[in-house]
């Protein structure tokens, strides 16, 4: 009983989670972003392409579509960019943070003893570039899962095993 | 009375009814359209098949049920500690439970078994939501005995630290130890619940019964009712006022009137009781169910009451639990309708320890109001002023429909702004919203799992923002309040978390 203290806290002391520096991607997961907007855009343009042989109605609109198509495409890079830029990441002694979103930023906190597992992702082309995506899984439901893409391969494990032994401590 | 359970044994033999009944329900229910233009077409069809056929309908329904009793037999294997049942006509279904993982042996008895004068009684086991093991029809004592017997291993383990074998004393233990409910609710409170609660859901479950009613008529005569010129000739063009008030009326005693049966049916003999710390909750006027609720697991209490029931003294209350599957949360909220004051407070106290207070309050900016305001009649106004012209040739009263329509939403959108709350007290969260049943949502701050803020860019200079809190049991969310203030009171919540091994589960 003797060790037993119970100050009043006070807040403004308290750490806090707003004035931290968020860690950016990678800058290679720009250039993962870019090849998937590819991808997407090539299969997009092979499909009309097939869709005019086939329709001889649509032919005297081509300039028009070329030009959606083109306006399309400068919107989606744009928002990917600005979404890439927005997209941030920090580890604090106790929790994990993610701020992410385009119009609206978020930023979604997870104390670690509330994480229930975490993962690791790789998709094709970040493979490519030695990329990773950690998955944070909680109980709260998909929407209180954090996935940070776009981290090197041996810092997503590092991140994941610093989360393991996190984890297990609390257990 | 010692009964010898190692044996495979069938249910009692007026068990047979019981299937019958539950069978009959299940079937009326899957074939009440067919039946419904029977009835339309009564005079149309052959009256000896149609006889006929329900006679045949209830001969196969009464097989079947015979068979199922006698496909039904459950045993406790000794030599491996497991409670078996086998059933099923001609897909057999054998449910093996180790007596060492049932945690909760129920006895309730449902309206129906009430009549034949038997019992039901469920296993519930750890590692899964629904009932594992149900008998339908056997007698009282022999399910105190099996309730006895099933529970004994638990008992015998926690006893045999002390190294004394007192099985016969706990098997008397455990069949006295009948658990009385400290809470009923009474029929008066269903009543009451039922006339003053739910009116769009049961309003869009008849609109959907409607429609699917004309449906099955429109596709078995050919003819739409909803369409007929002879309703027309019914009714005068100058009452038509008089009219469509008189079925406003009408509809709107039906959906009162549907409500009270839904909830005295789902709801009928409401029993709270306490068992070790747990509260057990059993209900149901046709199916008894019963549910066990750990004041651990809790997540987010909400307690709704509207302007009547306030009059009334009578209150919902909605509890969700942590589950283990992800898409489990909605279905694992358990409802308890019509508790008056005193009730709620002290299912509270069961479940918090205390009754949770209010603390501080934080309030919504008044934007929250001008956007919602923006959605739900701005919106709509601009795409009508676009089509007005295609459609007030044939409705001229559409003018004065908007307008209502206007005011209504209006009004409601200011009282959702009105009762908008955040109220923050050292252990407790409540959040508090709706326009006429105003929900109190009551979560502990360990009970977080997560938090989001999310902060438009053009509300940065006018510091407001949103919060949402993720717990186990869904998410609370409160939109555009005073962002310094939210940030403060996130870093104090993780630092608490943070700094402690709180169990949330």
């Amino acid at each position: 009983m003797k060790d037993f203290t119970n100050e009043i806290i006070d807040i403004t002391q308290l750490p806090k989670f707003e004035e931290i520096e968020f860690s950016s991607l990678h800058p290679n997961y720009w250039k993962v972003k870019l090849l998937n907007i590819a991808v997407f855009f090539t299969i997009l343009g092979i499909a009309t392409g097939i869709l005019f042989n086939l329709n001889d109605e649509f032919f005297p609109f081509i300039g028009e579509f070329s030009i959606l198509y083109i306006i399309l495409l400068v919107i989606v890079v744009f928002f990917s960019r600005i979404s890439f830029k927005k997209k941030g990441f920090a580890f604090r002694n106790h929790d994990v943070l993610f701020r992410h979103g385009i119009i609206a930023t978020k930023t979604l906190v997870i104390p670690y003893n509330r994480v229930q597992h975490v993962a690791l992702h790789e998709g094709l082309f970040s493979r490519i570039f030695g990329l990773a995506k950690v998955e944070i899984y909680t109980a709260g439901g998909s929407s209180s899962d954090i996935h940070i893409p776009g981290i090197a391969k041996e810092q997503a494990e590092n991140i994941k095993q610093l989360l393991m032994g996190k984890i297990q401590k609390q257990l | 009375m010692s009964q010898d359970f190692n044996k495979p044994q069938r249910q009692s033999i007026v068990g047979i009814l019981v299937m019958f009944a539950y069978s009959f329900q299940g079937y009326a229910k899957a074939f009440w359209p067919l039946l419904v233009i029977w009835l339309f077409k009564f005079n149309e069809i052959n009256k000896i098949y149609f006889f006929g056929g329900i006679l045949a309908f209830f001969a196969v329904i009464g097989i079947f049920s015979y068979l199922r009793y006698l496909n039904f037999t459950f045993y406790i294997d000794q030599e491996n500690d497991e409670f078996i049942i086998t059933e099923g006509i001609f897909n057999k279904t054998k449910t093996t439970i180790q007596l060492h993982k049932i945690q909760q042996v129920n006895i309730n008895q449902s309206l129906i078994q009430r009549l034949v004068g038997v019992y039901e009684l469920a296993v519930d086991t750890a590692g899964s939501n629904k009932k594992e093991a149900d008998i339908k029809a056997i007698s009282h004592d022999l399910a105190l005995n099996l309730k006895a017997h099933l529970l004994l291993n638990e008992r015998k383990n926690a006893i045999d630290k002390n190294g004394i074998d007192l099985s016969i004393a706990i098997l008397d233990e455990i069949k006295t130890e009948e658990e009385t409910p400290f809470i009923k609710i009474s029929f008066l409170s269903l009543l009451k619940i039922g006339v003053t609660s739910n009116y769009l859901k049961s309003f869009l479950i008849i609109l959907a019964f409607f429609i699917s009613l004309f449906d099955h008529i429109k596709q078995f005569t050919g003819r739409d009712i909803l369409h007929d010129e002879k309703i027309e000739n019914y009714v005068d063009k100058s009452q038509i006022l008089t009219v469509s008030l008189l079925l406003f009326i009408v509809f709107f005693m039906i959906v009162i009137a549907v409500n009270l049966v839904k909830t005295i049916f789902k709801y009928f003999d409401y029993k709270i009781a306490r068992q070790k710390g747990s509260l057990l909750l059993s209900y149901g006027l046709l199916n008894t169910k019963s549910t066990i609720l750990k004041p651990e697991k809790v997540q987010i209490t909400s307690v709704t009451q509207n302007f009547f029931q306030k009059k009334m003294n009578v209150l919902g209350l909605k509890i969700s639990q942590a589950t283990g599957g992800r898409n489990e949360d909605h279905k694992l909220a358990i409802e308890i309708p019509g508790c008056n004051d005193f009730e709620k407070d002290e299912i509270l106290k069961l479940i918090f320890q205390t009754i949770p207070e209010k603390g501080v309050m934080l309030k919504p900016n008044f934007r929250k109001l001008g956007f919602a305001l923006f959605l739900s009649i701005g919106l709509p106004l601009i795409a009508y002023y676009f089509f007005r012209n295609l459609v007030i040739d044939q409705f001229p009263m559409m003018d004065y429909f908007v307008l209502l329509f206007v005011v209504f939403t209006g009004i409601i959108q200011f009282f959702l702004f009105k009762n908008n709350r955040l109220y923050i007290h050292d252990n407790f969260i409540i959040l508090q919203s709706g326009a006429w049943d105003i929900t109190n949502k009551i979560i502990k701050p360990s009970k977080i799992q997560a938090i989001t803020t999310s902060q438009l860019f053009w509300h940065k200079n006018i510091n407001i923002g949103s919060l949402t809190l993720h717990t186990a049991g869904g998410n609370i969310s409160f939109q555009l309040g005073n962002f310094t203030a939210i940030k403060q009171y996130i870093n104090l919540w993780l630092y608490r978390i943070e700094t402690s091994d709180s169990n949330w589960m």
